[in-house]
């Protein structure tokens, strides 16, 4: 295990301030570690001319490996990595200790414990770097420019021009037989049914009218929208004056008085049984509200809910709604709204407040719930992409992009995540639609890297790893055993975490690494 | 070998939970040295084993700090973390070892709190709790 070539650099701006450390010393110790051939000590790394000192050495003494101690080594510059490549040093044989911000600037007080703390990380870095082996990645050429974009609403519609506008061929998908005008290629009546392939060369299987067909494409955006298609639950069955309350607030607008009296309740589905809610449009409930008392003044309005959320600002427009005369009655699941079945224009519920049944009668009954959009779950299964509770679509972690969810190359945007005003929904598709233009713009896929493998002696094909990859990217090959599909693979290593056979290793993060590392670590005395 | 201080190991993951170490670091905020940062790319990467052969390895207490669970960048991945911390407790429960030594913590990225605070806890546990005594030929 122990050959190489190593070459150890420190960083004198990133170890020095506040001084602490005794350079010296660690140069010193650097200097009498097996197989470091080279040590240079730099002002900073970050300069270009430092850049160019480390990297001809490196060439000189036939490098092969390199510690450096320096910050974050998302913070040292990319400069130091392309200087070792051209001399012949891939970036994955390049360890980073960061010694400013795990030793120097937390253990200001303590100047000694800092020194052997920076000493016996420099020695399990050596240890560390001895055992890298350099990672393999692999380009795939993209077969298309397409970037597919799911629904034709506001944000589908941006994302579109945004992405035609970055140079990419676009095709929607709009499931209604609603007709606009979009830059590329637009498919009404058409639904994905299916995705197969890996990111960046994904194979839709897409339904247009009666037709099944295939689409290929290097990006997808997500922008199915959410809101009432048409009224669900119960109590928009049983009343046939229920309508959504942007149809309502779309009445007063037009100029047409609403048969009062006029009731807005939270949910068509108090009990919650039938109907998931993604979120309740309050503040267009209370706008709308007022809206019809101010208008017609002699129509009585009453809200009903379980929990109004009007925070903010949005409790002015509250207060406003009570001085105007508004009627808010707060109910919870042992008296939901109920509708008389033999008198649908009679409504009844237990006030909370008061404790007695109250009986209303309907003239207008409207809804403040924004429910998900029900294709979310075909979508979802279709693209292998997570949900919300809720039965939106769940974006990936928020450090990766804020369009993006975890498979590279979907992004969702708009009401399709939760529910957003237009301007949100617009702004977010933009952000898809360029975002995914440049994903298909790129031409290649790379990966490969730090990604799992699997010693397949050891496998015994318990499909642990399978279940629990979250990238469904292990799956069991033709000898029985599990392999892994590298183009899935994102690098967490739980698969590795959780083999029960310890067949699977993670490259750069092995078991051997990782624990060889806590050792040294826990060899120092301090 | 009296004044030897406590040793803790933590497994940190490459993405919130080292973010938030190093924020928390910029942000001047300051730990006990003989806290060690072991990074991971997740804490879903950490594997009993490490944990166990930490202690095997002289650290008085582990911990383990991935990213919040619903903001996980690798998805699931803190969740299964805290499961193996779950699992080495038990373990831990069976060979007469105090469950508190090991521990798993979730941080975000901007909490500069996260990372001390669960240095600091878990520093104190091991001093409450005294140097591990593995019985017998530990290293």
């Amino acid at each position: 295990m122990s050959s190489g070539r190593i070459q150890v650099v420190i960083c004198r701006c990133c170890t020095e301030s506040p001084k602490l450390l005794d350079i010296a010393k660690l140069e010193a110790a650097a200097n009498d570690a097996e197989l470091v051939m080279s040590v240079k000590v730099v002002d900073e790394i970050c300069d270009g001319k430092a850049v160019v000192d480390v990297a001809r050495e490196a060439a000189e003494k036939e490098i092969d490996r390199a510690v450096v101690l320096a910050c974050h080594k998302r913070d040292v510059s990319p400069a130091l990595l392309k200087a070792y490549r051209r001399a012949g040093i891939d970036r994955s044989m390049v360890e980073f200790v960061n010694v400013r911000e795990e030793v120097v600037l937390p253990h200001v007080d303590d100047p000694e414990g800092a020194q052997k703390k920076a000493e016996t990380k420099l020695k399990a870095a050596l240890g560390r770097v001895t055992m890298l082996v350099p990672l393999l990645t692999e380009t795939e050429e993209m077969r298309t420019k397409n970037v597919v974009i799911i629904g034709a609403g506001v944000a589908g519609m941006a994302a579109a021009e945004a992405a035609a506008r970055a140079g990419a061929h676009t095709v929607i998908i709009e499931k209604s037989s609603r007709s606009v005008k979009a830059p590329g290629i637009l498919m009404s009546n058409t639904r994905l049914v299916a995705t197969k392939g890996t990111p960046g060369n994904y194979e839709l299987t897409i339904m247009a009218g009666e037709k099944t067909e295939e689409l290929e494409c290097a990006a997808v955006v997500v922008a199915t929208g959410g809101g009432w298609n048409s009224l669900k639950g119960p109590l928009a069955k049983a009343s046939k004056d229920a309508v959504p309350l942007y149809k309502l607030s779309e009445m007063l607008q037009a100029g047409h008085a609403p048969k009062g009296p006029v009731v807005i309740v939270d949910t068509p589905d108090p009990t919650g049984k039938s109907l998931k809610v993604m979120d309740f449009a309050w503040d267009e409930a209370l706008m709308t509200a007022i809206d019809v008392k101010k208008k017609h003044p002699q129509t009585e309005v009453f809200m009903l809910f379980q929990e109004m959320r009007a925070f903010g600002l949005s409790e002015i427009t509250y207060k406003e709604a009570a001085e105007l005369g508004i009627r808010f009655v707060r109910y919870d699941r042992t008296g939901v709204p109920k509708v008389d079945p033999k008198d649908p224009t009679k409504m009844t519920v237990t006030d909370l407040a008061q404790g007695e049944l109250l009986s209303v009668r309907l003239g207008t009954l409207a809804f403040a719930a924004i429910p998900a959009n029900p294709d979310n779950r075909d979508i979802a299964d279709a693209l292998r992409i997570p949900m919300t509770a809720e039965g939106g679509l769940r974006r990936g972690g928020i450090q990766r992009w804020p369009v993006a969810t975890p498979r590279p190359g979907i992004f969702v945007c708009g009401s399709a995540v939760f529910p957003k005003s237009a301007d949100a929904a617009r702004a977010e598709g933009e952000a898809a639609g360029s975002m995914a233009a440049a994903y298909a713009s790129k031409g290649t896929v790379e990966y490969g890297g730090s990604v799992a493998q699997v010693a397949q002696e050891k496998c015994s094909a318990c499909l642990t790893c399978i279940r629990t990859c979250p990238y469904e990217a292990p799956y069991i090959g033709t000898a029985n055993k599990v392999e892994i599909r590298r183009q899935l693979c994102q690098g967490c290593g739980i698969c590795a975490g959780i083999c029960p056979s310890k067949a699977i290793e993670l490259l750069h993060y092995t078991d051997d690494q990782i624990q060889q590392e806590t050792r040294t670590m826990l060899g120092g005395d301090f | 070998m009296t004044d030897r201080r406590p040793k803790v190991v933590g497994f940190c993951c490459e993405r919130h939970g080292m973010d938030a170490a190093v924020l928390a670091a910029r942000s001047g905020r300051q730990y006990d040295a003989s806290v060690r940062v072991i990074q991971v790319p997740c804490s879903g990467r950490v594997d009993g084993l490490h944990i166990l052969k930490a202690f095997e390895d002289g650290a008085d207490a582990v911990f383990v700090i991935g990213c919040l669970e619903k903001n996980c960048y690798y998805d699931t991945g803190s969740i299964e973390g805290r499961k193996r911390v779950e699992y080495v407790k038990g373990m831990l429960a069976e060979l007469g070892i105090e469950k508190e030594r090991v521990e798993m913590f979730n941080a975000a990225s901007t909490n500069a709190w996260a990372f001390p605070e669960a240095a600091s806890k878990m520093v104190e546990v091991a001093k409450r709790l005294g140097p591990l005594d593995m019985g017998g030929d530990t290293r």
